[in-house]
């Protein structure tokens, strides 16, 4: 251990212990200090690309959605401020409210199931037996399938001369308007969202599974503890807080849901537009050559608001169960 | 920590700076002198034009290169898709093209934020080469000037499947030639299929309501009134249709292209089209192909519906004489003919519709879609007012949904849309 007041004693003599000395003081935690002391700045230089590209990827279009959510503005018209009107208006816009409720329903009915279905799924594919690696490939695919493929093809499945009803016509159950019903739709835009997102979450889960203790299970199956039991008892309490992460990740997604809703109801929105989410009508409002920036600022700001709070909402939900 | 603060500071007082600035910046409309020399480089956007007809352009701009020494065309293509958007973000970020294939719907905002040149200043001279009606089409309600040179027309027939018609009982080779036989028709082949065969894949849109005889805006340009006694009429019956499966089932949600797709998989028996529809039946769906029929299309007015393509010049382009005289060079009538002659599409510049190819029979069905197609043109009318906007066309469609629902009467439904439309108009 070279410590500067070891150097004197060095029995090569006080010439030699000099360099020695020197050196020691010349180490990496004086070397630092030196540096910040010649650049105090060099942290913020290490970061700066960084901080380049959160600020004008991030930041700068953040800060400016909610400015322009206080503006009149539209695309080839520079906006004026106008207080709170755009969100007074939102206030009384039937449109907005259709978006609000379908993008709750879909986090309702999207997020328990992205919970469940994947874990489910984990426990089936983490057995180590001949072939499982194919299975978790094939389960995996949906999520590097483009969403628009994956949305055409269900389309044309789920057309009312498609794949499901012509199996459905033949079985004597008669065509069902999966497309053309408005609570069918949604229903099976969500079923689109949670089938591609199946492998996505099963991933993350599989990594939390192979860090549960197997010297657990092993003492519950000796105490009796069947594997249903097991499961309830040993995996989900080990997995709770991957569970919630799953669950936050997949409510912020389902809240803010666009493509599957929007390749399968068309850009109207479902019938008469019943179909339409919020981020759907942020897409029909502020887009375009005529399109009102300020409103559809307006009601991205509330977009993120929902998503924050439902963020805070999981993850209360995780520390009360942890008290 | 004095740093981070600071940093801090300078992070904030940007991002809130930088987003404000944009509240700022003024509009200005640049001036509509066109002449002097033709020379400089410009740049010119099409609209899904190059995957097939990359020489035809190429050979347009070396025409115009030579004739011009000292100009150099740049060709950008956009694809379909996104290609209002693409023009939105060019013109918010100030990089708009010096000549932009545009539809007048694209050319009012343009205009309105004096980012297109007025063409009755700039190229009065030019405004006798083009048909009257075809010169209109790109003047916006409530504004002075024309916005674009008009490029290409298409219309079309009304396509319907002659396999469909006889399977219903119906007679193919009487298409109906009316509104109440296609109403009529319609819901005999509902009722014959067991509600099996649907007539339409799509609701009625602002062209269904020109083509029946409303008008769609007041006579000032300032509101809509589509939602008077024939447009409710035409609700109404549309309602009967669906309420009998006339209309198939996906029709609420329908686009132009779903639409054409049903018919191409014979899910309907009928389906506006385009002359470019019948190569693409021979193409993509050869048994349609075969039972296809094709009557006139169906209006109350007597003048067929047509689709206008236009090229706009940037008011703010650098090189203006260089950016209208190619504008004018790709539209005027030598060009036109020649690209009518590649594509099934007809020139807007004045006697070219005369043209022994737009007028001569030659047995084929191409030929006679062709002429039938010219010969309407010559009276045609664009039944989408150029102010009406993507936002209007959905409102219009929800609210005639939901009377095909039954959720109200098509008064309300066209009461509403008007009043959603006019808010839209109020605020654009």
């Amino acid at each position: 251990m070279n410590s500067p007041t070891a150097a004197p004693a060095d029995p090569s003599g006080p010439l030699a212990a000099a360099p020695a000395a020197r050196s020691t003081r010349s180490g990496p935690h004086r070397a630092g200090r030196r540096i910040r002391r010649q650049l105090p700045s060099s942290p913020w230089l290490f970061a700066a690309p960084g901080l380049l590209v959160v600020g004008v990827f991030s930041l700068y279009p953040f800060v400016s959605t909610v400015v322009n959510s206080f503006t009149d503005r539209r695309t080839l018209v520079p906006g004026h401020y106008v207080g709170l009107a755009n969100f007074r208006e939102l206030w009384h816009d039937d449109m907005f409210w259709t978006g609000l409720r379908n993008s709750t329903l879909y986090v309702l009915g999207v997020v328990p199931a992205l919970v469940v279905l994947p874990l489910l799924l984990a426990l089936l594919v983490q057995r180590h037996i001949p072939g499982i690696a194919f299975f978790r490939a094939a389960f995996y695919t949906p999520v590097v399938a483009s969403i628009v493929v994956v949305g055409l093809i269900w389309v044309w499945m789920l057309d009312d001369r498609g794949l499901i009803n012509s199996v459905l016509e033949a079985v004597g159950v008669g065509k069902v308007g999966f497309l053309s019903d408005q609570w069918l739709l949604l229903c099976s835009a969500m079923a689109v969202t949670v089938w591609k997102g199946l492998g996505y979450y099963m991933i993350i889960y599989l990594a939390a599974l192979a860090n549960v203790p197997r010297e657990l299970h092993e003492a519950a199956a000796v105490d009796g503890a069947g594997a249903v039991r097991r499961f309830f008892t040993v995996t989900v309490p080990a997995l709770r807080s991957t569970m919630v992460l799953v669950a936050a990740l997949s409510s912020v997604s389902a809240f803010k849901v666009f493509s599957e809703v929007y390749l399968m109801a068309g850009p109207s929105g479902g019938p008469a537009g019943e179909d339409t989410t919020l981020v759907m009508l942020v897409q029909r409002v502020g887009t375009g050559l005529t399109g009102r920036v300020g409103y559809a600022s307006a009601i991205s700001v509330v977009v993120f608001v929902v998503t924050v709070a439902l963020m805070l909402l999981v993850l209360r939900a995780d520390r009360r169960e942890d008290a | 920590m004095r740093i981070s603060r600071r940093a801090f500071a300078a992070a904030a007082v940007l991002a809130t700076v930088l987003p404000l600035s944009a509240c700022s910046s003024d509009s200005d409309s640049g001036s509509s002198d066109a002449s002097g020399k033709v020379e400089g480089k410009i740049t010119f956007q099409t609209w899904n034009l190059q995957a097939n007809f990359k020489d035809y352009f190429n050979g347009v701009i070396a025409d115009f290169q030579k004739k011009y020494p000292g100009t150099e065309v740049k060709w950008v293509d956009r694809p379909a898709e996104g290609y209002a958007d693409k023009i939105s973000a060019d013109a918010a970020g100030g990089t708009l093209p010096d000549v932009v294939n545009v539809s007048p719907d694209l050319v009012a905002p343009l205009a309105k934020a004096g980012l297109a040149l007025d063409l009755d200043k700039a190229a009065a001279d030019y405004r006798k080469e083009y048909l009257p009606g075809a010169w209109q089409s790109h003047q916006i309600p409530g504004m002075q000037g024309t916005y674009a040179f008009p490029w290409y027309l298409n219309t079309g027939p009304l396509f319907y499947n002659k396999r469909l018609f006889g399977d219903a009982g119906l007679d193919a080779a009487k298409p109906p030639k009316t509104y109440d036989e296609v109403f009529a028709d319609g819901l005999a082949m509902a009722r014959k299929s067991n509600g099996k065969i649907a007539t339409f894949a799509n609701v009625p849109t602002i062209e269904d309501f020109g083509r029946y005889g409303v008008e769609s805006m007041n006579k000032s340009g300032d509101g809509f009134a589509f939602n008077d006694a024939k447009g409710v009429e035409l609700l109404t019956k549309y309602k009967e249709l669906y309420d009998a499966k006339a209309l198939d089932p996906q029709a609420l949600t329908a686009t132009p292209e779903s639409a054409g797709h049903k018919f191409l998989t014979e899910s309907v028996s009928m389906n506006p089209g385009s002359a470019l529809d019948l190569a693409n039946f021979k193409k993509q769906a050869p048994t349609l192909y075969k039972n296809i029929g094709i009557t006139d299309q169906i209006t109350s007015t007597g003048k067929a519906n047509m689709y206008v393509m236009g090229v706009m010049v940037n008011s703010k382009t650098k090189q203006k004489p260089a950016a209208v005289a190619f504008a004018h060079f790709v539209t005027d009538a030598t060009r036109q003919m020649e690209f009518a002659k590649k594509v099934a599409i007809f020139p807007s510049t004045a006697g070219s519709l005369d043209d022994p190819y737009f007028t001569k029979e030659d047995g084929t069905d191409e030929t006679r879609v062709r002429i039938a197609a010219a010969k309407s043109l010559k009276t045609a009318v664009n039944y989408t007012p150029v102010l009406f906007s993507e936002q209007m066309k959905t409102a219009l469609r929800n609210e005639v949904a939901k009377a095909l629902q039954g959720k109200q009467s098509p008064k309300e439904a066209l009461d509403n849309a008007v009043k959603a439309c006019d808010q839209l108009l109020k605020q654009s």
